[in-house]
């Protein structure tokens, strides 16, 4: 593992001051002890809390939107079969259209899902991920015991 | 009906056993050789964990796709059209709530199984919620391969018709057994391998004979569906919503009880949460799942010809004629269009469908069993690698002879209910905890308790009391009726009783920590790439 964090901490995170920090500058509290403890100062980040946000936003939206168009297409085609039967060209009724339209919305959501993970989430999750790993580097300098099997 | 109006004739019968045999040969060859050689349990449980994202996806969806899509939602779109095409896009969606909301949490807070996530979430009591999980990960799988087992009967009914009690028990131990085997000893490397063959073959397959149902009609849609609706013999009511599920309001709350299980219980279905586990990576993941999504909507949207083909080509009344269900649709569309060969290669892959699911489904619960219920539970995190991965063994072995025993058993059920309840439990019990334990602060262990338990009994006791137990001509007793729950899917009420337990059981019980949920949250979204 990374050895030397101090140059990490010069180069790769340019808000954080060189000088010996156990926490993160914006952690409320004095950090707490342990190995949990990167990750409970980089809980109180903000760009964590809101890349977590982002993160939720869009997933709970996305997937209410994708699923829910689908129940609805269900309850449509189930107790309003008129609409769904009225004829749009030769054989394709609405209904028939809306069921490729799941595809079409299908596709857009996980295209849309991507996107958004690679321009928005990615980044900055990499940035906060280098941190807690040089935190983590730095407490194994110090005797941790059996870390990977503690539960 | 008679045997005479099986689907393949001797020739076409041997042909589909020498294509079987020789898939089943290739694929045990390599378990055995891909077989986890060190004893790190880590390989038996997840497999390679540095495969493209190509071939995960491929494995993805050869767990989720199952002898049930190719046949019976093929069927389904021959006999009932719109409904079966309704049915089928619900398929597709289910991926959905995997891709958005749970896969990368999950991957990146989790370790071999959805338990040790749940034990990093509510450390204090573990052993508890670890036990109940156990509980329903097992009712769920061994639901579940126990009508793929059953369906291996139903499949060899459309050759020999009705077959004999020697048969059937032939049958099931057959290939129950060769599925034990691709799981006990090929562990997760081995069912790996299986999937992803039986899902290239799949893929390959109804693209193939759905090339060949266009290919006769010209490439013109229109025309597939004029025929379709001619053949049918139903005239437009075909293309028209209610041929399945119109009888009246309770057969359409049926509909959407069913569409809400099926969308909402894919994302907790033991055997693919596990593979969701698997990649080390969380861009490779994300990519697996967007493959698996890409082909289970292809495949589904070739169901799709296929079925509409098989009216048209074959028509309705034929199909009807010998399995009432519809699954011998896409049999009798192979052999009207490509005579015995297509017929032999169609029902080979079926039975290569049917075996890798079981085998997915059996090395789930056996990792359940080994790593949950005897690691944590029963030894307390004690156990050594080596001793966990020869319980894991043994409790493969188990699973397959359990799933055997019940399936020579209740060899008459509609595999279609079994199935359906499985993704009831999994939505109603497994899928609250999931939720509730990546996106909610207050969740504590008695709320996982009461949402799982009582999730798991709330599906179990609807069905009973459902028409699929008593009360109805089919059901399984059908001079008794104690049916008070009119519908056959328990999840329209079990889901949000399950959802409800969960919450209510997290406002009762003793509060988390705040510093665990904490310490969960930002290892679910940046975790770490996995040495």
């Amino acid at each position: 593992m990374v050895s030397d964090s101090t140059a990490r901490y010069g180069s790769s995170v340019p808000h954080q001051p060189p000088s010996e920090q156990r926490g993160d500058p914006f952690s409320p509290a004095p950090a707490p002890r342990g190995p949990a403890a990167g990750r409970q100062s980089i809980h109180a980040h903000p760009e964590f809390r809101s890349v977590s946000a982002a993160y939720r936003r869009f997933g709970t939206w996305a997937t209410v939107l994708s699923v829910g168009a689908f129940l609805s297409y269900v309850v449509l085609s189930s107790f309003a079969p008129g609409v769904m039967n009225q004829r749009l060209a030769g054989h394709l009724t609405l209904g028939l259209a809306l069921a490729l339209a799941q595809f079409a919305v299908i596709g857009m959501t996980a295209w849309l899902y991507v996107r958004h993970m690679r321009k928005n989430v990615d980044p900055v999750v990499r940035r906060l991920r280098a941190q807690v790993e040089d935190h983590e580097g730095e407490q194994r300098r110090l005797p941790a015991g059996r870390r990977l099997r503690a539960w | 009906m008679t045997v005479s109006a099986s689907v393949a004739d001797a020739f076409g019968l041997r042909l589909t056993f020498v294509l079987f045999l020789s898939v089943v040969v290739v694929t045990l060859f390599t378990a055995l050789l891909t077989a986890p050689q060190r004893d790190e349990i880590g390989e038996f449980y997840l497999g390679n964990r540095d495969m493209s994202p190509l071939r995960n996806g491929l494995a993805m969806c050869g767990d989720y796709l199952s002898a049930a899509t190719l046949l019976g939602s093929t069927g389904l779109v021959a006999l009932t059209g719109y409904d079966g095409l309704l049915y089928l896009c619900g398929t597709v969606v289910a991926w959905m709530m995997v891709l958005l909301l749970v896969a990368e949490p999950l991957r990146n807070s989790g370790r071999f199984t959805l338990g040790d996530t749940l034990a990093r979430r509510l450390p204090g009591r573990q052993r508890p919620v670890r036990l109940a999980l156990a509980v329903c990960t097992l009712t769920v799988c061994a639901l579940y391969l126990v009508a793929q087992l059953v369906g291996s009967i139903a499949l060899l009914t459309q050759f020999v018709g009705e077959p004999g009690p020697t048969t059937r028990t032939m049958t099931v131990i057959i290939i129950g057994s060769i599925v034990t085997i691709y799981a006990a000893i090929g562990g997760m490397p081995g069912a790996t391998f299986i999937q992803v063959v039986k899902a290239v073959m799949l893929v390959a397959g109804v693209t193939l004979v759905a090339v060949m149902v266009l290919n006769r009609f010209d490439w013109n849609v229109d025309a597939l569906l004029s025929s379709a609706t001619a053949g049918s013999g139903l005239g437009d009511a075909y293309l028209e919503p209610g041929l399945r599920y119109g009888a009246g309001p309770i057969s359409k709350l049926d509909f959407l009880s069913l569409q809400l299980a099926i969308v909402l219980g894919l994302a907790a279905l033991p055997h693919v949460m596990m593979r969701l586990l698997a990649p080390r990576r969380t861009r490779v993941l994300r990519t697996s799942v967007v493959w698996a999504v890409g082909l289970v909507g292809f495949v589904c949207l070739m169901a799709a010809v296929l079925g509409l083909g098989a009216t048209a080509v074959v028509g309705r009344e034929t199909i009807e004629g010998i399995d009432h269900k519809g699954d011998a649709a896409v049999l009798l569309l192979a052999g009207e269009l490509g005579g015995e060969v297509l017929t032999a290669i169609v029902s080979a892959l079926a039975f290569v469908t049917l075996l890798a699911v079981a085998a997915g489904l059996t090395l789930a619960a056996a990792s359940s069993l080994a790593h949950d219920l005897y690691g944590e539970v029963v030894r307390k995190g004690k156990a050594k690698e080596t001793e966990e991965l020869g319980v894991a063994r043994i409790a493969a072995l188990f699973m397959g002879v359990l799933g055997m025993l019940f399936a020579l058993l209740a060899w008459g059920t509609n595999t279609a209910t079994l199935a359906f309840l499985a993704f009831a439990i999994a939505a109603s019990a497994i899928l609250p905890t999931i939720v509730y334990s990546l996106f909610w602060r207050g969740f504590t262990a008695r709320g996982a308790l009461l949402s799982l338990y009582g999730g798991l009994l709330a599906s179990v006791l609807l069905v009973l009391f459902s028409p699929v137990v008593s009360s109805t001509p089919n059901s399984i007793y059908p001079d008794a009726d104690f049916a008070w729950f009119p519908l056959q899917n328990p999840g329209i009420v079990s889901i949000p009783a399950g959802f409800l337990l969960g919450w209510l059981g997290s406002l009762l019980g003793p509060p988390q920590e705040e510093t665990v949920y904490e310490d969960f949250e930002v290892r679910a979204l940046i975790g770490a790439d996995q040495r």
